[in-house]
């Protein structure tokens, strides 16, 4: 089932984001391609808010709408009252410098600049200039943990570490909403998990909504929600439920997804060759084929993506 | 001001060695320019030596003559009377003047033969490091010349096809083009028979080069009468004008090498950069903050290259000036001024392409990985 309303009645008056009627296509015509399909959202503040979903999926179109760095083809985004969708293009670099954070899978440190550098540019950014800035900037490290890596260069620093400025640096301007891109995509576990922790603290203590964009699994813990977005469009989660084999979400609808029965259970699969790799361990689980396209198996979901 | 996370300045110094062949590149081209000009200056200065160093307030030529270089004046045998008798002239006294060749052995230099009384002294040199004034068979040569022919006081050297023996040397007066040599009077005229060139007045106290150069105008109509500034002024200008295109090449030619590699250095640094600047961008930085910061990149290297090219050219005159005393480098601040702001506007001009690509940068092209 697809779902274009994610609206909880209950918060949607005290939403620090409020998305309505979001569509974003590229092209025209035929070669048209609906990126985002009328999304209506509302997340409040302290909430965090991960969006799952496959590549190609329109996540991150949407996370760049709700960034100020795309214009919807319709619809509304407001952040801190202000139509982000309406507002003149002029005044999109201003909005993102006061308004928004952001955190990026490749840490997008300036190498040029130390650690405190990289967080005082975009308090600079946002108007606050000079010793003003420079305070903010140290408070800022030192609560992320980083006080003793203040005159440090992004290349004298570990990934989690690079996360943390860049964790630091979204906060600079004091934003309601941080958006964050696969945040621990490039960390290993340990970081990874540091990283996701932060976040959720962003969102407890200081009361500001983070969304957060990733194929990390691991992100469903610290998430207040967890939205699937496939094909431009978000899907009941409840409908989802997780390959046994490669790990991958999948659509839980008897009638479009391979699956599989065993101990009075059900197991939902993203390829035949997770399927029969999942039988061929027990041979008793029974598989219902809802649409065997060919007769040819597809190959392992790992070996898929590497092609 | 409060102060600002210099961006353009971190990042310029980032890649240390980029940044210092940029500034080095850009310093070698200002090198040309600056010393070049310098050449130039020193060459002038040097041309108009005996005129800037002569006690003289006013100098009389033929009519229509304002120069030495190139000229030929004859004036009128009574002229030195009717100068003196101008009310305001101390003294006036008559210069003979033409131009020639001073030789030794095979080695020769062009030369202005100058002809003086030297019991007056005011139109013979102004410095002499050995020797005596000239007398009947003598000749003084300016000591960079005598160093070049390898002939001191005492030797013989030939001016104008007459052997003559060198009684002393005299300083300041061997430039790029030539040399000088004094004679007295007699030793001239009977080499050149009788006359007068030009006439060199001083003024009485209280009365001014102007207003004296006004009343002998008047009181000698038919010769060109002008003050000592006015004629070297006339004298460098000659020499300007005879350089003027080579040295307009010369420059264009150092300033087109200092745009290319400010453009090149540039360019290549915003390239390997533009990932950052889409970074700041995506951060809320504006078209023109980041415009600001490419032109501060561009206005550092040419601070730092016109810093170490001006320092370069006054070692490179005194380097010069110290193995061929006839090339004078002088770095004039009107120069150093010029080139600079020439340089800035290089810069400037070189800064544009780099913009036209930062300004195109998406900042949404940052959430795409780099990997």
């Amino acid at each position: 089932m697809t779902m274009t309303a994610i609206i909880d009645p209950r918060t949607a008056s005290a939403a620090s984001i409020t998305v309505r009627g979001l569509n974003k296509t590229y092209g025209e015509g035929d070669l048209a391609v609906h990126a985002v399909r009328d999304i209506d959202l509302d997340i409040k503040a302290g909430e965090v808010v991960l969006v799952m979903g496959p590549s190609g999926s329109g996540k991150t179109t949407l996370l760049l709408m709700l960034g100020a760095m795309l214009r919807p083809t319709s619809g509304a985004v407001t952040i801190d009252g202000i139509d982000l969708a309406a507002a003149p293009e002029r005044l999109l670099p201003k909005l993102r410098a006061r308004h928004l954070g952001f955190v990026f899978q490749d840490f997008n440190l300036l190498g040029a600049l130390n650690a405190v550098e990289n967080v005082e540019i975009a308090c600079n950014l946002a108007g606050v200039v000079g010793n003003a800035a420079h305070e903010r900037s140290r408070a800022l490290l030192e609560r992320v943990g980083l006080g003793q890596r203040l005159r440090f260069r992004p290349d004298q620093l570990s990934g989690g570490e690079k996360q943390r400025v860049s964790v630091a640096r979204a906060l600079a301007n004091d934003p309601a909403v941080i958006l964050a891109d696969e945040p621990t995509a490039n960390l290993d576990s340990s970081h990874g998990h540091d990283i996701a922790r932060l976040l959720r603290h962003l969102a407890t203590d200081d009361g500001r909504s983070v969304v957060i964009v990733s194929h990390d699994e691991r992100l469903k813990e610290i998430a207040d929600r967890v939205l699937w977005l496939e094909d431009g469009g978000f899907r009941e989660l409840s409908n989802m439920a997780t390959d046994p084999i490669c790990g991958m979400s999948v659509t839980a609808d008897p009638n479009t997804t391979l699956h599989a029965h065993r101990d009075g259970q059900t197991w939902w699969f993203c390829s035949t060759a997770c399927r029969n790799e999942f039988t061929s361990r027990d041979p008793e689980a029974a598989a219902d084929v809802p649409h065997e396209t060919s007769g040819e198996p597809d190959p392992p979901h790992d070996e898929r993506t590497a092609r | 001001m409060p102060r600002r996370v210099p961006l353009a300045r971190r990042q310029l110094l980032q890649d240390r060695r980029r940044a210092v062949l940029a500034v080095a590149g850009v310093a070698a081209a200002l090198v040309l320019v600056l010393v070049l000009n310098g050449v130039f200056a020193g060459a002038t200065r040097q041309v108009t030596a005996y005129i800037d160093t002569s006690p003289a307030d006013v100098f009389v030529a033929q009519a229509g003559v304002r120069t030495m270089h190139m000229s030929i004046t004859a004036l009128p045998d009574d002229t030195v009377a009717r100068v003196r008798s101008v009310d305001g002239v101390a003294w006036a006294e008559p210069l003979r003047y033409t131009t020639g060749v001073v030789t030794k052995g095979d080695r020769s230099i062009i030369t202005y033969v100058f002809g003086y009384d030297t019991q007056a002294g005011v139109a013979g040199p102004r410095e002499l490091s050995s020797g005596s004034a000239p007398g009947a068979g003598e000749a003084v040569v300016d000591e960079s010349a005598a160093s070049e022919l390898a002939i001191g006081v005492g030797d013989t050297v030939e001016i104008l096809g007459t052997p003559l023996r060198v009684s002393g040397l005299s300083v300041n007066g061997t430039n790029i083009v030539n040399t000088t040599v004094f004679l007295d009077t007699e030793q001239f005229t009977a080499l050149r028979g009788p006359g007068t060139n030009y006439v060199l007045a001083g003024a009485r106290a209280g009365v001014g080069a102007d207003e004296l150069a006004s009343r002998i105008a008047a009181a000698v109509p038919d010769a060109t009468v002008q003050t000592r500034a006015a004629f070297s002024d006339q004298e460098s200008r000659i020499v300007r004008d005879m350089a003027t295109d080579i040295m307009s090449i010369m420059t264009i030619i150092g300033f087109l090498i200092a745009l290319a590699v400010v453009a090149l250095t540039l360019f290549t640094s915003t390239l390997a950069k533009l990932r950052d600047f889409g970074v700041v961008k995506a951060l809320g930085g504006t078209n023109p903050r980041l415009a600001k910061d490419v032109v501060a990149q561009a206005i550092w290297t040419i601070a730092l290259a016109a810093a170490t090219a001006f320092v370069l050219s006054l070692g490179l005159g005194a380097a010069l000036a110290a193995l061929t005393p006839n090339i004078r480098i002088v770095i004039e601040p009107v120069s150093v001024a010029r080139t600079a702001a020439g340089a800035l506007v290089i810069g400037l001009i070189a800064a544009a392409i780099p913009l036209r690509r930062v300004v195109r940068i998406d900042p949404a092209s940052v959430f795409r990985s780099a990997q």
